[in-house]
């Protein structure tokens, strides 16, 4: 096997420690290498060519290169040697600049150092193998759960650039949280207004076609990876047929059945066939079988078709739940979040005391397209006189949720503006725990709050601490030092928490979730946009309690990983550095499949044999580490190269 | 004497067990005897060491010595045998990795000696008399063979030929072994292992493998594990995923966890380090992001905490044989 060293001198960064002329003679006399040869610098552009000329000439069967951290120009030398038609994984670059040069102050040591971390890298260069990239053919269409801000401008960026979309909504509703609320913060923008565009975008815009959107569907079933998911799409049957409804409405009246709206907190009725609220988008009502005496007496009722100006097939009774199957090559996982559950905080009396809210049932009491109109009104009619809003409702709490969840104090001054209109006369307490209002335009609703001589802000340290009573028919809330502030309305700031179905999809994705329940991302800083899983990508809050602004961003931010990664007509490669398992050596333990972060591993019952998908496989080795009968081989990290290795460092 | 070819068993320091396992042929020994002439075996048969000594280099086909290196006799027995076998096989747990008797190796031959005939309470030692090679009496000379102050292997004294595992090997194996060399099959390279398979316990165990995550470690007395799951998966470490197979998975199968008694499976060197290297794989202690050091440390002490004894767990069979090889004597 001929071998040859290439010894870079890194200027004078290497050799002012380490003496190259010693180093040589060493290798040499050992009859190892076949040649030794020094470069000043071996990543410019005259040591490329110095190298690649090299290569082509002395055509060896490995070589050795000493030089810099392979965190710098690994990738470079790769490319060098592959130009020269030489395989890019038969070398092993030594780091002799950065862990021996840099940090190592006597030369003679230096040098001894080096001469031994070149014999390790030759004896284990000779156990390279030749390996290739593989390619693979993808789908570039891309499936997104979750039509919120997130979910709808991550498929109208997608489509926009040419992608298909299958959206997926589980209500019937499209627009997520915001097109609930009357005003968001920090600038008091119409919910709806602000939506809207972007939701006539997905309908009915220039890039409409390229998405097909599933209202009242859930993600039922998927396999594959990334460039090659097949999902199952399971829709609810909507009893009306959407391409001839015009939304006008016609059909409610006669509804003889009706129930509790949950789109309105339940604070209201509505028919059986219906909008979730007047506005909703599509502009198509649906039938709750849950409510529909043709489904819960199973009468004959045609009272809605009867009403309808478009014609007897617009209302379709036997409508049934289609199973959809789609390929696709990326989802983006835009579920949104959910709030913590106040009815555990038996002293706040939610759900006892109807004066008691959270700010989701206050944002649609204060919502014109709300059950009240936007009036606010006690449970017994009167205007409240008093307003408590409760910060950090089981946010930074040991007990409940430790961390912040971010949003709540803004959304908090956003009601003490309305507030200040609506209730002109009304007293308005924040009680708090932490203010958290970062950001270049959100300080300027806390200013206003502060500012607004109705309001007043006490700082309280626990929420178990404080109890609200009712009192001589007078509803007040009682501090931790024994103080009473009347409190004729209750408006609770709760957790933002992960929403109830994320653990079933993150069983169906594969995708782990934190310790919350979030969907976990790939990095906290640097990848929040991506999953553990290749070719899943989080956007919203379903990775982590967000506002508008940043679930859009990880939206665009998702886009972008996507339209790099997986881009049409192109395929995608597979660096070989995986890990793979010797079926004649795999016994079947399954020790492997729970350590893999990346879920790459999966298991052939009828073979009872582990098996690594290479698309998924980031070739970590920590299977390969867990294996009890060493039956996984990590490309370019065998045990044989590693021990060789060693041998070559201690012998 | 006749023409068949010789066997010998020999026991160095051992239990007895191997033998049992040879004699629980029952009536194939009939078949052994017919293949065989059976010349030493200090457990059934009346030959002696000067009987060996007599007869020609390699006159003995196959030696099954079992056992491992606990003394100079031991010793001296090995590089005997060695001479006069053909082949010889380390037979067994104890002469193959050094077994139960190897854990003497967490001790010094000082602490073990003062131990056994010292502190002993059921010892009435007023004389503090503790073996010795050599010792003077009015008669003579009396002459003891030397405790050495490690445990070995076979291997480690003297060249061995093939291995055949197991703390005792099973008969159906050691039967297949004696099948295939009266049937002149072609032995295996050498320095194999024979009468055994080349994968983990885990492919002979019937039990169902679902969800390799751990997140407590049971004894066997403190759960009744269910019948048809993985005992690992139940919390009781169960050595079957390093374990080489061939035993045909009893103990699982009997709701005792396998304690490894096989070695380690084919292309491992270290039986004990493999099972830790899985198991710290596998343990759940919880999502730890954002936790501090001491935290994690803690938590993984407590799901520690239900092994007695590391060694006696991950090397009960394996201690001379493995990488550290015992406690490092200063």
């Amino acid at each position: 096997m001929k071998t040859g060293v290439y010894f870079c001198s890194c200027g004078t960064n290497i050799t002012d420690k380490i003496d190259t002329e010693r180093v040589k003679a060493g290798l040499e006399s050992s009859g190892k290498i076949a040649y030794f040869k020094t470069c000043p610098f071996l990543c410019s552009e005259e040591g490329k060519q110095f190298l690649e000329q090299e290569l082509k000439e002395e055509r060896p069967d490995r070589i050795v290169i000493a030089a810099c951290s392979p965190r710098d120009h690994e990738a470079t030398f790769m490319r060098v040697m592959e130009q020269a038609g030489m395989n890019p994984y038969l070398m092993q670059l030594v780091n002799i600049r950065e862990q021996i040069a840099w940090v190592t102050e006597d030369p003679e040591k230096a040098t001894q150092k080096a001469s031994v971390a070149l014999k390790a890298a030759l004896k284990r260069v000779e156990l390279h193998e030749m390996l290739e990239k593989q390619e693979l053919e993808v789908s570039p269409d891309v499936l997104i759960i979750g039509a919120g801000p997130a979910g709808l401008k991550a498929a109208l960026t997608l489509a926009e650039s040419g992608r298909r979309v299958a959206l997926v909504e589980k209500t019937p509703v499209i627009g997520g949280l915001p097109v609930l609320y009357d005003a968001l913060f920090p600038n008091m923008e119409c919910g709806p207004c602000m939506m809207d565009p972007i939701i006539g975008e997905i309908l009915y815009g220039e890039h409409s076609e390229k998405i097909e959107l599933l209202t009242m569907a859930e993600l039922d079933e998927v396999v594959g990876y990334f460039g090659n998911f097949v999902v199952k799409i399971r829709q609810r049957p909507r009893y009306i047929n959407t391409s001839q409804c015009i939304g006008c409405g016609k059909c409610f009246e006669p509804c003889p059945a009706s129930g509790a709206n949950q789109f309105n907190c339940n604070m209201e009725e509505k028919k059986a066939i219906g909008f979730t609220f007047p506005g909703a988008l599509p502009n198509a009502p649906y039938i709750d079988p849950a409510m529909c005496t043709r489904f819960t007496e199973g009468s004959d009722c045609t009272a809605c078709r009867g009403a309808c100006l478009m014609g007897e097939g617009v209302v379709v009774y036997d409508d049934e739940e289609k199973i959809i199957e789609r390929q696709i090559g990326a989802i983006v996982v835009a579920t949104g979040s959910s709030l913590y559950d106040c009815s555990c905080f038996d002293n706040l009396g939610y759900g006892r005391f109807p004066d008691v809210t959270t700010a989701l049932e206050f944002e649609r009491i204060l919502a014109s397209n709300g059950p009240t109109a936007g009036e606010i009104f006690m449970s017994n009619g009167d205007v409240p006189g008093s307003v408590v809003i409760i910060h950090c409702v089981g946010s930074l709490d040991e007990d409940h949720q430790p961390y912040c969840s971010g949003i709540c104090c803004q959304y908090a001054f956003k009601f003490n503006h309305l507030l200040e209109s609506k209730l002109p006369n009304a007293k308005i307490h924040h009680l708090y725990k932490e203010i958290v209002s970062p950001g270049k335009e959100e300080y300027a609703l806390y200013r206003t709050a502060r500012e607004n001589p109705n309001a007043h802000f006490v700082r309280y340290s626990s929420i178990a601490d404080m109890q609200i009573l009712v009192d001589n028919e007078q509803q007040i809330i009682q501090l931790a030092d024994g103080s009473k502030i009347n409190a004729d309305l209750v408006v609770l700031c709760p957790a933002v928490v992960p929403s109830a179905d994320a653990e079933k999809l993150s069983a169906m994705l594969d995708v782990s979730q934190d310790r919350f329940g979030f969907f976990e991302e790939l990095h906290g800083r640097m990848d929040t946009a991506r999953s553990k899983i290749r070719g899943v990508y989080l956007a919203g809050a379903c990775q982590a309690p967000t506002d508008i602004q940043r679930a859009t961003s990880q939206a665009m931010a998702a886009s972008g990983y996507i339209l790099s990664e997986l881009v049409t007509g192109r395929k995608i490669e597979l660096d070989p550095l995986f890990a793979s398992v010797y079926p004649e050596k795999c016994a079947g333990c399954k020790v492997c499949m729970k350590v893999c972060p990346y879920r790459a591993i999966g298991f052939d019952a009828g073979n009872n044999v582990a098996v690594v998908n290479a698309v998924l496989c980031h070739g970590c080795g920590t299977c390969v580490a867990a294996c009890p009968v060493n039956a996984i081989k990590a490309n370019h990290f065998t045990d044989e190269m590693i021990l060789s290795e060693i041998e070559g460092v201690l012998k | 004497m006749s023409d068949k070819p010789k066997l010998a068993m020999y026991w160095a320091a051992s239990c007895g067990g191997c033998e049992v396992s040879l004699l629980n042929l029952h009536e194939k020994l009939l078949e052994v005897e017919a293949s065989f002439d059976f010349v030493f075996c200090p457990c059934l048969i009346d030959t002696k060491k000067s009987d060996i000594e007599a007869m020609p280099d390699k006159s003995i086909a196959i030696t099954l010595f079992n056992g491992a290196i606990r003394t100079e006799e031991n010793a001296e027995m090995a590089h005997l045998l060695r001479k006069k076998s053909q082949i010889l096989i380390a037979f067994g747990s104890c002469a193959s990795e050094g077994c139960v008797p190897g854990l003497a190796n967490l001790y010094s031959k000082q602490a073990i000696l003062k131990t056994v005939y010292l502190d002993n309470p059921t010892i009435d030692n007023p004389g503090n008399t503790v073996p010795v090679t050599s010792c003077d009496v009015p008669e003579g000379t009396l002459t003891l063979p030397a405790f050495f102050d490690r445990v070995q292997t076979l291997s480690q004294v003297t060249d061995v030929d093939y291995t055949i595992p197991g703390c005792p090997p099973e008969s159906h194996q050691v039967w297949a072994v004696v099948v295939s060399v009266v049937n002149g099959t072609k032995l295996p390279q050498l320095g194999s292992v024979i009468g055994a398979g080349c994968l983990s316990v885990c492919d002979e165990c019937p039990r169902v493998k679902e969800d390799k995550k751990i997140t407590s470690f049971h004894r066997t007395w403190e759960i009744i594990p269910e019948p048809e799951k993985c005992l690992l998966e139940q919390g009781l470490i169960c050595m079957g995923i390093a374990t080489r197979d061939g035993c045909g998975a009893p103990c699982p199968q009997a709701n005792m966890p396998c304690s490894g008694c096989y070695g380690p499976p084919e292309g491992v060197s270290d039986q004990g380090a493999k099972m830790v290297s899985a198991l710290g794989s596998i343990l759940d202690i919880g999502d730890s992001k954002g936790r501090s050091d001491e935290e994690i440390a803690a938590r993984l002490e407590s799901l520690l905490d239900a092994i007695p004894d590391y060694i006696g767990t991950f090397y009960m069979y394996s201690l001379p044989g493995s990488i550290i090889g015992g406690r490092v004597n200063k």
